[in-house]
């Protein structure tokens, strides 16, 4: 079998409610999508869900006429492609994308789901929610909650960072939600790199003292060993990070200095074999690995077959209205079925209507950084957000 | 597919000069589906094998190799470390992965997603106490048949008879390469300071590319020590056992090649080590393994440097490899699986 060609779509969508987080906390409800198909001389297409991006053109003759079931060995070479200038933002995207698609072409080829091809032995995955949820009123958030626990999960990850007062509240009001699928919830936040390592020190200690927290999410910056070991050495949570690093490579520097306790991982991170490198990494440095939240919880197939996989967050704010697709959610776990592949198929029709009358609403692209991160707070402005309202 | 047991049987072999065991473990994974996977080892394992094999594998799905290895895994750290289950381990892994890919009809390398492997071999004299004239014997007939351009050579006591040794190895190398590769393997018998003197002395006359396991394998200061006081590199790790034993030497930077290969824990943990050599920016030397079974392996490892070769026969005669090695080169074939058969009766 072999590689024939490929063909990229890419769409905007709205989903059903919008999501936000420090550094936005008035949300967006647009997303941009794109859709990686490729094809084969044998009537089987892979696909991969995400970001593509314009480097496909020059990473595609890589693997053209290769032999998709050697996935692996196709990573390196296109990681050896890209050699001079890295394995970097648009590089990165088009390597990962591609990767995607071939580990979905060599399950589809066995007819087994992708989790199987992998060497998982059972296609579960342990679920934690998280709201993206800075823009959510109080009882949008009970209700988020409320309705993620009632499918069993018992852990919830929190977007905070800009209001302490509001931040404890809506931390009870997580765990409240939560109570009915276990007296103690996970409790997770999340602050995306807005503060300081100093900054997060305090925020999170004066949190501690009300609430016991499971991890802090990139409490400094990405590529910040020291102050993200700073923090770790100063709360008793763990610190979570790597979610916006490309691959194994800047991993590195966070393992050796010890500067993460669990490793955030996606297929961002050059793909199924650049995540499952990472993941191997952590455990032999006996680190947990947690999988980011993606479309249809695809990437549930890589996490399944992670040995040292803790739990995958699960945001389902509606990003699927294209998609078609088996998993599903229950008593805390993502269930996947045998479907071959990633067990997602496209919506062809969907698609091209939404591509025909592309969305309007609230979107920001790229996602910024907010004013002040890392050096003072700004709150959102009064009625920027539901739950701060005019003084 | 289900597993529905595990036949292993010991083969006593004199010829076997590595192990304390002297003999060769066949292990035989049968399913429902009329494949069978399997491995060879060379310690007795019967016992660990059918404890394994009744708790945590009967009825499996031997294509969740992975969690499987994950469940064995649990269950051997219960009861603290133990070599032998280990081992046992291992075996299972490698029949488990075998199984696998045959049953997708797909040689290992391809099943693991490899392309396929073309790996640099280097030859390891592991005959200890061999003469002058055997070593050189051993050594143009690897050269012949083989077309080895590196040859790794095992060091005694005696520091005269190891630098005419290994002139004498770079001599014959030099029939085929202008710049023969050159490495010595101390199999963990100096101090660090009697590594550093030893080699040296030695590098004053030889360009060695690596030292192997100059002090015991598990004293990871000793290794960082004589890494920091020689130009060769330091190569180890295929006496370590399983992952985790590594954390001290990765986190020290205590090696500069990682040897691994099927005895670290199987495949499974073999690819776990390799991509965490990877990671720390660490090129990985594949050991030797019978049927140079380890040569699928290096089909997924970005950092692949070499694969170790013992003999023009293999360690473990009377099975069938589907590994050949030629100009130096080893290289996987199309057969279902690892490749390797049985072409004689076990009994």
């Amino acid at each position: 079998m072999k590689i024939t060609g490929y063909r990229v779509e890419t769409y905007l969508m709205k989903m059903d409610r919008a999501v936000g987080d420090a550094n936005l906390p008035e949300g967006v409800d647009l997303m941009p999508g794109s859709i990686l198909y490729l094809e084969t001389d044998e009537n089987i297409t892979g696909i991969s869900l995400g970001f593509v991006g314009g480097a496909i053109k020059m990473l595609f003759p890589a693997v053209e006429g290769a032999d998709p079931r050697e996935v692996v060995g196709l990573w390196t070479r296109m990681n050896d492609w890209v050699h001079k200038t890295g394995n970097e933002g648009e590089a990165n995207y088009a390597l990962g994308a591609i990767d995607m698609a071939l580990w979905d072409l060599k399950a589809k080829i066995a007819d087994e789901p992708l989790w199987r091809t992998l060497g998982a032995r059972e296609g579960r995955v342990k679920a934690y929610a998280s709201g993206l949820d800075y823009c959510l009123s109080d009882e949008e958030l009970f209700a988020f909650y409320r309705r993620m626990a009632e499918l069993g999960i018992d852990g919830g990850k929190l977007k905070v960072g800009l209001d302490l007062p509001a931040d404890l509240r809506r931390l009870g009001i997580m765990r409240d939600a939560l109570s009915i699928a276990s007296d103690r919830p996970q409790l997770m936040i999340d602050s995306n790199e807005y503060w300081s390592p100093k900054q997060a020190v305090r925020y999170i200690r004066q949190i501690e003292e009300k609430f016991d927290l499971t991890w802090v999410e990139e409490p400094a910056r990405r590529w910040d060993y020291d102050g993200l070991k700073l923090v770790s050495q100063q709360v008793a949570a763990a610190v979570a990070t790597a979610e916006n690093i490309n691959s194994i490579a800047d991993v590195y520097p966070l393992i050796s200095n010890q500067a993460v306790d669990v490793l955030n991982v996606s297929g961002l991170h050059s793909g199924v074999t650049g995540c499952r490198q990472i993941a191997r990494m952590a455990q032999t440095y006996e680190l947990p690995v947690s999988m980011m939240n993606c479309q249809a919880n695809f990437m549930a197939q890589i996490a399944a077959a992670l040995p040292n996989h803790n739990m995958m967050e699960v945001v389902d704010p509606g990003r699927e209205h294209c998609l078609k697709f088996s998993s599903r959610i229950e008593d805390g776990y993502i269930i996947l079925d045998d479907s071959p592949g990633f067990g997602v198929e496209i919506d062809e029709a969907k698609l091209a209507e939404l591509k025909a009358h592309p969305p309007t609403g609230k979107g920001r692209f790229p996602f910024p950084r907010r004013e002040g991160a890392g050096r003072y707070t700004v709150p959102p402005a009064p009625g920027a957000v539901p739950w701060r309202r005019g003084r | 597919m289900k597993i529905t047991g595990v036949q292993a049987t010991w083969v006593p072999d004199a010829t076997a000069n590595r192990s304390l065991a002297r003999g060769i473990c066949v292990v035989e994974v049968a399913t429902d589906a009329a494949l069978t996977g399997f491995a060879i080892g060379s310690s007795d394992v019967r016992v660990q094998l059918s404890a394994i094999t009744d708790s945590l594998l009967v009825d499996e799905d031997p294509r969740g190799v992975t969690g499987l290895w994950e469940r064995m895994f649990r269950a051997s750290r219960q009861d603290g470390d133990d070599a032998l289950c280990d081992r046992a381990m291992a075996l299972l892994d490698v029949a488990l992965w075998d199984l696998k890919a045959k049953a997708n009809g797909e040689p290992l390398w391809k099943a693991l997603g490899g392309t396929r492997p073309r790996i640099n071999v280097n030859a390891s004299a592991a005959r200890v106490g061999a003469s002058d004239d055997e070593l050189e014997r051993w050594c143009g007939s690897m050269v012949q048949t083989f077309g080895i351009r590196s040859a790794s050579l095992v060091v005694g006591v005696d520091s005269e008879s190891n630098l005419r040794r290994l002139e004498l190895m770079r001599k014959t190398l030099a029939s085929l390469t202008p710049e023969p590769g050159l490495m010595i393997d101390a199999q963990g018998s100096w101090e660090p300071k009697e590594a550093i003197r030893r080699v040296r002395e030695m590098e004053e006359r030889f360009d060695l590319t690596w030292v192997g396991t100059p002090t015991r394998g598990t004293d990871f200061l000793g290794l960082k020590r004589v890494s920091n006081a020689i130009r060769a590199a330091v190569c180890a790790g295929g006496s370590l056992g399983a992952p985790p034993a590594f954390l001290p030497h990765f986190h020290h930077h205590a090696l500069d090649i990682v040897q691994v290969g099927v005895a670290n824990a199987g495949i499974t943990g073999a690819l776990q080590l390799a991509d965490t050599a990877f990671g720390f920016e660490l090129p990985v030397a594949l050991s030797a393994s019978p049927g140079h079974v380890n040569a699928h392996l290096g089909a997924v490892m970005p950092n692949c440097m070499s694969l170790e070769v013992l003999d023009i026969e293999p360690r473990a005669a009377g099975f069938k490899s589907d590994v050949r090695i030629e100009s130096g080169w080893a290289i996987a074939g199309d057969r279902p699986g690892h490749g390797l058969v049985i072409e004689r009766s076990l009994s």
